[in-house]
C-alpha cells in the first residue's frame, strides 16, 4: 500500500510525517525534500492539483485538502486510489475527533497522540483500526484541547471545512477511559443528528430549472455513554429508486449506508438500527434528482438603457413556507471587465435582516448580502452599471452567472424525515438529549444570464 | 544514515561553543530525566525526546537511556518508547539491534498490545540479523489467542517476505496466512488477504491463488469484514477467473450488495468485480437479461460517487471514463449528472467534459451544446479551450448535429476572444477533414480572424484549410503570402503546413503562384536546417519538376476520413484497465507495468543488472512490439519442417538464420521440466567472430504472458566459431507480459524474442511458435463429475473439431496414449466404447494451463484406422486452436 503519510501546513511545512516502508531504497534521508517538491507541485497547479499524480521520484502522491491542510501520502505500487483517498479522509476525520478541531495548531500540540494514532491506524501502509470508537482501546495519550475558534479561523477555508453542525470540541474525555472503565462519569449524554441537504440547482435566464440535485446525508455525533443501541425511523412511505414510486411520496434516487447499520427492518418499516460509534459519522447518504421545489427562485433582468449604461435587476423569491427563512445569504453577480461605475440599491421587504449590495472592484462582481430572507417574501436588488465602452454581445456575455449561497435552518427540501430516534438504554437516571436538526445548504445554486 | 549522526552530537562542528554546550546541556538534562524514578517525569522526558526527534533533531545518543525505560509495566511509557524505537528502526537499524532482547521478551508479554507492538516493530527493522530473532515470535503471534496480535502478525509476514522471502517459505508462514483467511476475526481476515495479495504482487508468484475453497472463505468473510478488508477481498476476487458464466453470476450476486456501501473504495472495487465477471457471462438470451439488469444496478452507485468529496469524484470520473467506453449503456441516460457545477474544482470539470463527449448522442446534443457554450465563457482558459474543442468533437462524432455545432463555433468566433478563436479554428479543421466539401461557406468568417492567430497549432490548422480549399478562396495566394513573410520565425509545424499549402495552391492555380512556390521551396531546402522541412521540400521540388500530374495525385489525393476515435483506448488496453478499476492504473489510464517500477522483491540482485532490467523493460513496453516488430520475417511457421537436431521433446525449429544474427543459427523449442517452462535453444556458431558466451534475452509481450526469469543466458561451455551448443532459458508467466487479446481471434502462438550477443554487441530478433503443451499444469486433474458438468456447460460454439491422420501405429494403442499424454500433463478422465459402432472408442482428456485456462478434449479412435477424431471444448476459445495443435502434435510425433 502506501509508503508514507504526511500532513503539510498551508505554507508547506511538514507537521506530521510517518514512513511505513522503504520504496525508494535510501533510508528516508531525503524524505523532507521530496515532500517539499510535492508541495511546490501542488502550488504550481494553483491549488487545483489533481488528487493523484506522479512525481519525478517515480512515486505517486495522493492527497486531500482539509481545512487548508494537506493530508498526503506516496506510494510506489499500483494501489487502489479510491482506497487511499478514503483512508486519507478517514485519518483527517479521526484527527478531528481526537483533537476537537482540525488545525495546524491542534495537530502540532497533539503530535504524540497523533503518531500513536497513526501507528494503530496503519501498519506497513495498510489501514488497520480506523474507527474513533475502536481506537480508544489502544491509544493512551490524552488530547490537548486547542481553542477551536481563536487561531484557527484564519487558516480554515470555509469551502472545505466540514459542514458538521456541532462545533464543540469532540471526544474531550474519550480516551481517559481507554480499555479500563466505562464512561459513566458526569458527562452529558447527548446525541446530535443532522439531516443535511446540499442543493445543486441551475436556472436558465428565464427562470427555468435546467438541472437540480440534492446531495443529502444524515450525520451524527454521539456523546452517549455506554454506546446504547439506536433505532432511527425514516418516513414510512420513503421510495428508493426513481420511477417506482407513487405520486407524492418522498423519493430518493439512491441511498447508501454506513456498514454499522443493520438494515433488516429497512425494507419493511424504513427503520435502521445501529450502535453509534463515538465521534462524527455518517449514517447514510442519499441523492435526489429532478422534481423538487427549489427554495429560492432567481429572476434576473438586464436592460440596456443606452449604449454604455445597463440596468441589472435581480429578484429573489423565497418559495418555502413562511415559518422558515434563508440565512447568511450572499448573491454574486460578475460584471464585465470594462465596468466603470456600478451603483446598487436594495429594496428589502419586511422581515429581512440587514441587507446590502455593493460592487467589489477587485473581484469584478456585485456582492449582495442578506442576513435573512423569510419564506414567501421577495427581495430585489437594482444595479446601474456604466461601462467604459459601448456594450456589445460579448460584453453582455461577461455578466453572470449569478451564484447564490445560503443556509436554511430546520428545513429540508426532499421531505425525508426522521420519524423518531429511540435510544435503547433503560438505566435509571439515564436521560439522553437528542438534538435533531435539519439544514439545507446551497452547494452550487446558479442562474445563467445567457 | 551517517549524516543524521553527526548532525546532533556536533562536537567538532563549526557551531559556536555556547550553542554546543547548550545542546549538550539539554541532552544531559533529558538523560537525567529519563533515569528519574517518578513515572510522570520519565513519561514527559520520553515525550520531549520524541518531540525533538520529529522536528529533525538527532536524539540517537539517548538510545540506551530511552531503551532502559522499556522495562516498565506502564503501557503508556512502553508505547512511547516503541514510538521512539520504530522511528530509528528505519533509519538506524544497527542501533535497534540493541533492543532485540527487549523485543523478544515483549513478544511473550501478558498484554496483547505489547506482544503486538513487539512484533510490529521488529518487522520494520530491515536487517538480516533481526529476522533470525523474528521468526520464532512471529510464528507464535500468528497463532496468538488475541486477534489484535494475529492481525499484526499477518501484516508482519508481508514485511518479512520483503526482507527474506526464503524464510517465509521455510517457516510455512504462507500456509498460516491462508488459514487466517477463515479466522473468526474480520480484521485478521482483512490483513491476511492484504498480506497474501501483496506477496503475490511483489513476487509474481500466485500465492493468493483463489481456489474453490478459498473462494468460499472469501465470500463468507466479505459480509463480516471491515470496510478495508472488503476492499482487499473484492480486489482478490477481481483477479480470479470464474470457471463459467454461472459461477460468475453467483459471485456477482454476492458482491452486488456492496454497491450500497458508504465507503466509495468498497463500491469501486465491487464495480470492478462485476464488470470483470460480466465478460464471462456470455451472451445468450437469459444471460443478456441478467446483464441488462446488472447494468441498471450499476448506474445509481456510480452517479452517487459524484456526490463525494472532489478528490473521490476525480478518481471516480477517471474510472467512469473507462466504464462508458466499455459499456456505454450503463450511463447513457445520465449525461446531466456530468454537467459541470459552478464550484467544481478544475480537475473535476476537465474529466466531466471528457465523459460528456463520450455520452453525447443525437438525443441530448442540444442540451450538451447549450452547456458547452456556457462553459466557453468561464474564466479558466484551459477549461474554456477544452469546452470549445469538445464542441468540435461532438460535430465529428454526430453527423446530424455537425451543422448545429458549427453554428455554435461560429458564434464563439464572433466573441473575438483570442484563445476561443484559435481553439475553434483547430477543431474546425478536424470538422473539415471529417466532412469534406460540406461547410466551406464558413471559410470567409475564418479568414476574417487571421490576425488573431498567434499559436502554432491554430496557424497550422488555418493554413491547412487555406491550402485545401485554395480554389474557393479568392485571395488564397495573398493570404499565404502574408504568412510567408515570417516563414523563418515560424514553428516547424507551421513551416511544414505552409510548404504543403503553397504547393497545393500552386497545383490548383499555377499561373499566379509560380514565384511563391519557388520562394517557399528555396526557403525550405536552402535556408532551413530542419531536416523534415528540407526533405519535404526536396520531395515536392522533384515531384513538381519531373511529373506535375503525379504531384497532383500525391499532394491533392484523397485523405482518409477521420473518426472520433482520437481519445478512445485500444480495446485490449481497455480490458486490462477495466480489470484495474479503482487503482492508480485506472487513474492514469496506463497498464500498471508502465508506471510501477519493478523491484527485485527481496531477492538480492546486483544493482547494475536491475537497472538494465528496468531499461529493457521500458523499451519492450513501448508500442506493442514496435521494437521487436518482425513484420514478415517469420521464417519457419510449420512445426517440424526442419528435422529435430536435439534429442529432447522440445520441437526444435530453426528460428533464426546466420544472416540475421551476425553468424549464429538458432533452433528453438519449448518444453516443461518439473513444472518449469523452458525454452531451449541450440546455437550453431556459423561465422560469429567471437565465442558465444553470454547472451541477454528479452521477450516481447505474447499471448501467454511468458517472460524469462533472468535476462542473462550463459552458454557453458562457450560456443566457439564452427561449433554448436545449447542454451536454456527458464520462463515464468506474468500477467504483465500478456499481450492484449481480442476475444474472437485465435491467439497467436508466436513469441517474439530479442537476443543480444554480449560479446559482439549484436542484437537480433526472431520469433518462435510456442507449443501449448509446455504450459499445461501438473495439477490439471479434474473430477469426472466436474468434467461432465463443464463439458455440458460450454457452449457448442466454443467447440473445435478435427481429424489427425497418419498417426504412427504405436500411438494407436489407447493405453500408450494415456500414459504419454500424462507425461505431458494432459490427464485422462474417462474412456468408453461408442455404442452401435463396432471397434470405436472415445477417450476424454483434460488439461489446464498454468494460467488457469481449461481445455476438455474428446478423442475418438477406430480400430485399424491410423487416424483419430478430436473434439475440443474450452471457454478460452482463442487458445482452443493451440491446444488442439498440441494434441495433434503429441499424437503424431512421440
Amino acid at each position: 500500500m502506501i509508503s508514507n503519510f504526511f500532513v503539510l501546513s498551508p505554507r508547506g511545512d511538514t507537521i506530521i510525517a510517518k514512513q511505513y516502508r522503504n520504496d525508494r531504497g535510501d533510508a528516508g534521508a531525503h524524505e523532507r525534500s521530496h515532500t517539499e517538491a510535492f508541495f511546490r507541485k501542488v502550488k504550481f497547479w494553483d491549488d487545483h492539483a489533481p488528487p493523484a499524480f506522479m512525481m519525478p521520484d517515480g512515486l505517486t502522491y495522493l492527497h486531500v485538502k482539509r481545512n487548508g491542510l494537506i493530508f498526503g501520502c506516496a506510494t510506489a505500487r499500483n494501489v487502489s486510489a479510491v482506497t487511499v483517498i478514503e483512508l486519507l479522509n478517514t485519518i483527517a476525520r479521526v484527527f478531528k475527533d481526537y483533537c476537537g478541531t482540525l488545525s495546524e495548531e491542534a495537530i502540532r500540540k497533539n503530535f504524540i497522540l497523533l503518531y500513536e494514532l497513526l501507528d494503530e491506524m496503519m501498519d506497513y501502509g495498510y489501514p488497520q483500526i480506523t474507527r474513533t470508537q475502536n481506537l480508544k482501546s489502544c491509544v493512551y495519550n490524552e488530547p490537548i484541547i486547542v481553542d477551536p475558534i481563536g487561531n484557527t479561523s484564519k487558516m480554515v477555508n470555509p469551502k472545505t471545512a466540514s459542514a458538521s453542525a456541532v462545533h464543540k470540541p469532540v471526544i474531550s474525555s474519550v480516551n481517559a477511559n481507554g480499555r479500563k472503565s466505562d464512561s459513566s462519569g458526569p458527562q452529558k449524554n447527548e446525541i446530535f443528528v443532522d439531516i443535511l441537504e446540499r442543493l445543486n440547482v441551475l436556472f436558465s435566464a428565464n427562470g427555468y430549472v435546467l438541472n437540480s440535485t440534492i446531495d443529502g446525508c444524515i450525520q451524527m455525533k454521539s456523546y452517549l455513554a455506554g454506546n446504547p443501541q439506536l433505532r432511527l425511523a425514516l418516513n414510512e412511505d420513503l421510495v428508493i429508486g426513481k420511477n417506482n414510486g407513487q405520486y407524492g411520496a418522498p423519493t430518493v434516487d439512491d441511498i447508501n449506508f454506513n456498514d454499522i447499520v443493520n438494515l433488516t427492518e429497512f425494507e419493511s418499516a424504513r427503520t435502521l438500527s445501529f450502535v453509534p460509534p463515538d465521534g462524527e459519522f455518517v449514517v447514510l447518504n442519499y441523492r435526489v434528482t429532478g422534481d423538487f421545489t427549489t427554495p429560492f427562485r432567481i429572476i434576473p433582468s438586464i436592460e440596456e438603457v443606452d449604449s454604455k449604461k445597463l440596468e441589472i435587476t435581480v429578484l429573489i423569491r423565497a418559495d418555502m413556507p413562511a415559518n422558515h427563512f434563508g440565512a447568511n445569504v450572499t448573491v454574486e453577480i460578475p460584471l464585465p471587465k470594462c465596468t466603470a461605475v456600478a451603483s446598487c440599491t436594495v429594496i428589502a421587504s419586511p422581515g429581512s435582516g440587514a441587507t446590502s449590495a455593493e460592487f467589489i472592484r477587485a473581484d469584478g462582481k456585485i456582492l449582495w448580502t442578506l442576513k435573512k430572507i423569510p419564506g414567501g417574501t421577495e427581495q430585489t436588488m437594482r444595479c446601474k452599471v456604466t461601462l467604459s465602452q459601448s456594450c456589445t454581445t460579448q460584453i453582455r456575455r461577461e455578466i453572470g452567472p449569478i451564484n447564490m449561497n445560503f443556509e436554511i435552518p430546520m428545513f429540508n427540501v426532499s421531505n425525508l424525515q426522521v420519524r423518531y430516534l429511540r435510544i435503547a438504554e433503560n438505566m435509571v437516571g439515564y436521560t439522553p438529549y437528542r438534538w435533531v436538526r435539519y439544514v439545507t445548504q446551497s452547494s452550487s445554486y446558479v442562474c445563467r444570464l445567457n | 544514515m551517517a549524516k543524521g549522526k553527526d548532525g546532533g552530537g556536533g562536537g567538532n562542528s563549526n557551531d559556536s561553543k555556547y550553542f554546543t554546550t547548550q545542546k549538550k546541556g539539554e541532552m544531559h538534562e533529558l538523560r537525567m530525566e529519563l533515569h528519574a524514578t517518578e513515572k510522570h517525569v520519565k513519561v514527559d522526558a520520553v515525550k520531549k525526546v520524541i518531540a525533538s526527534m520529529t522536528v529533525g533533531k538527532d536524539v540517537s545518543m539517548l538510545f540506551t537511556d530511552v531503551l532502559n525505560c522499556v522495562q516498565t509495566g506502564n503501557i503508556e511509557l512502553k508505547k512511547l518508547v516503541y514510538l521512539y524505537l520504530i522511528n530509528y528502526a528505519k533509519t538506524q537499524p544497527e542501533l535497534t539491534l540493541l533492543a532485540v532482547n527487549t523485543f523478544v521478551k515483549d513478544s511473550a508479554d501478558a498484554n496483547p498490545l505489547i506482544r503486538a507492538l513487539a512484533v510490529r516493530t521488529m518487522g520494520c527493522i530491515r536487517v538480516d540479523r533481526i529476522t533470525e530473532y523474528l521468526c520464532e515470535p512471529l510464528g507464535r503471534a500468528l497463532r496468538d489467542d488475541d486477534p489484535y496480535v494475529r492481525k499484526t502478525a499477518a501484516v508482519c509476514v508481508a514485511k518479512l517476505y520483503d526482507i527474506a522471502p526464503e524464510l517465509v517459505a521455510e517457516r510455512g508462514f504462507l500456509d498460516t496466512l491462508h488459514d487466517l483467511i477463515s479466522d473468526s476475526n474480520p480484521s485478521v481476515v482483512a490483513n491476511a488477504v492484504a498480506a497474501l495479495s501483496e506477496i503475490a504482487e511483489s513476487s509474481g508468484k500466485d500465492v493468493m491463488k483463489v481456489s474453490a475453497a478459498v473462494l468460499q472463505k472469501l465470500l463468507a468473510a466479505l459480509n463480516e469484514c471491515t470496510e478495508w478488508g472488503q476492499v482487499f477481498i473484492l480486489d482478490s476476487l477481481a483477479k480470479y477467473t470464474p470457471a463459467d458464466g454461472r459461477e460468475a453470476e453467483g459471485i456477482i450476486e454476492r458482491v452486488t450488495p456492496r454497491l450500497q456501501h458508504a465507503n466509495s473504495a468498497v463500491v469501486m472495487s465491487a464495480v470492478k468485480v462485476i464488470l470483470s465477471y460480466m465478460e464471462l457471462m456470455g451472451s445468450s438470451n437469459i444471460r443478456s437479461d441478467a446483464i441488462r439488469s446488472l447494468t441498471r444496478k450499476l448506474a445509481p452507485p456510480l452517479v452517487t460517487l459524484l456526490n463525494s468529496e472532489p478528490e473521490i469524484q476525480y478518481v471516480a470520473l477517471r474510472n467512469i471514463n473507462l466504464i462508458v467506453q466499455k459499456r456505454p449503456h450503463i450511463l447513457e441516460n445520465e449525461i446531466k449528472v456530468f454537467f459541470c457545477k459552478y464550484n467544481d474544482p478544475i480537475y473535476v470539470k476537465m474529466e466531466k467534459l471528457e465523459i460528456i463527449i463520450k455520452l453525447v448522442s443525437e438525443k441530448n446534443i442540444d442540451q450538451v451544446l447549450l452547456e458547452l457554450k456556457e462553459y466557453s465563457t468561464e474564466v479558466d482558459v484551459d477549461f474554456v479551450r477544452k469546452s470549445v474543442s469538445a464542441i468540435g468533437r461532438c460535430a465529428v462524432k454526430l453527423e446530424r448535429a455537425a451543422e448545429r455545432c458549427i453554428g455554435v463555433l461560429l458564434e464563439l468566433i464572433q466573441t473575438k476572444v483570442n484563445y476561443v478563436v484559435q481553439e475553434s479554428v483547430i477543431v474546425i479543421k478536424d470538422i473539415f477533414r471529417r466532412y469534406p466539401n460540406r461547410y466551406e461557406s464558413i471559410i470567409a468568417t475564418l479568414c476574417d480572424n487571421l490576425d488573431t492567430l498567434d499559436e502554432p497549432l491554430a496557424k497550422a490548422s488555418m493554413i491547412w484549410i487555406i491550402g485545401e480549399y485554395a480554389e474557393r478562396i479568392d485571395n488564397a495566394d495573398e493570404l499565404l503570402d502574408t504568412f510567408l513573410e515570417t516563414f523563418e520565425e515560424e514553428d516547424p509545424a507551421v513551416q511544414l503546413q505552409l510548404l504543403t499549402a503553397t504547393v497545393k495552391c500552386f497545383l490548383k492555380n499555377p499561373e499566379d503562384t509560380q514565384d511563391m512556390v519557388q520562394r517557399v521551396l528555396d526557403l525550405a531546402t536552402e535556408e532551413s536546417d530542419n531536416p523534415d522541412l528540407r526533405d519535404r521540400g526536396f520531395i515536392y521540388w522533384r515531384l513538381l519538376s519531373t511529373d506535375p500530374e503525379a504531384a497532383k495525385m500525391v499532394v491533392l489525393g484523397d485523405k482518409p476520413v477521420i473518426e472520433d476515435d482520437t481519445f478512445r483506448l485500444d480495446p485490449g488496453l481497455l480490458n486490462v484497465l477495466i480489470g484495474q478499476i479503482a487503482t492508480l492504473s485506472s487513474v492514469y489510464h496506463k497498464p500498471p507495468e508502465a508506471f510501477v517500477v519493478r523491484r527485485a522483491a527481496g531477492i538480492s540482485a546486483d544493482d547494475d543488472e536491475e537497472d538494465d532490467d528496468d531499461e529493457n523493460y521500458e523499451d519492450g513496453d513501448t508500442g506493442e512490439g514496435d521494437l521487436l516488430d518482425m513484420g514478415g520475417m517469420n521464417i519457419n511457421d510449420s512445426r517440424g519442417a526442419t528435422a529435430s537436431v536435439y534429442e529432447t521433446k522440445s520441437p526444435m525449429n530453426k528460428v533464426c538464420g546466420a544472416e540475421k544474427s551476425n553468424g549464429i543459427e538458432v533452433y528453438a523449442g519449448f518444453r516443461q521440466v518439473n513444472g518449469t517452462i523452458r525454452m531451449e535453444m541450440q546455437m550453431n556458431n556459423i561465422s560469429s567472430p567471437a565465442e558465444i558466451q553470454g547472451l541477454a534475452i528479452q521477450l516481447n509481450k505474447n499471448s501467454f504472458g511468458l517472460s524469462p526469469t533472468s535476462q542473462q543466458i550463459s552458454c557453458n561451455p562457450p560456443i566457439a566459431p564452427g561449433s554448436s551448443g545449447i542454451a536454456t532459458v527458464e520462463l515464468v508467466v506474468t500477467p504483465n507480459m500478456l499481450a492484449p487479446q481480442s476475444a474472437n481471434q485465435p491467439a497467436s502462438p508466436q513469441v517474439q524474442i530479442a537476443i543480444k550477443n554480449m560479446q559482439t554487441g549484436t542484437v537480433f530478433y526472431f520469433a518462435v511458435d510456442f507449443n501449448l503443451e509446455a504450459l499445461f499444469s501438473q495439477d490439471g486433474t479434474m473430477e469426472r463429475s466436474v468434467f461432465i458438468e463443464s463439458w455440458k456447460s460450454i457452449d457448442d460454439r466454443n467447440e473445435l473439431y478435427g481429424t489427425v491422420s497418419d498417426i504412427p501405429p504405436e500411438n494407436l494403442d489407447i493405453d500408450t496414449v494415456i500414459n504419454k499424454f500424462k507425461a505431458n500433463n494432459i490427464f485422462f478422465i474417462a474412456r468408453r466404447p461408442v455404442p452401435n459402432a463396432e471397434g470405436q472408442e472415445v477417450v476424454y482428456f483434460f488439461m489446464r494451463t498454468i494460467t488457469q485456462m481449461e481445455f476438455l478434449a474428446e478423442l475418438t479412435f477406430k480400430q485399424g484406422v491410423t487416424a483419430c477424431k478430436i473434439c475440443l471444448k474450452t471457454e478460452n476459445s482463442s487458445y482452443g486452436l493451440l491446444a488442439k495443435q498440441a494434441i495433434e502434435y503429441l499424437l503424431r510425433d512421440f
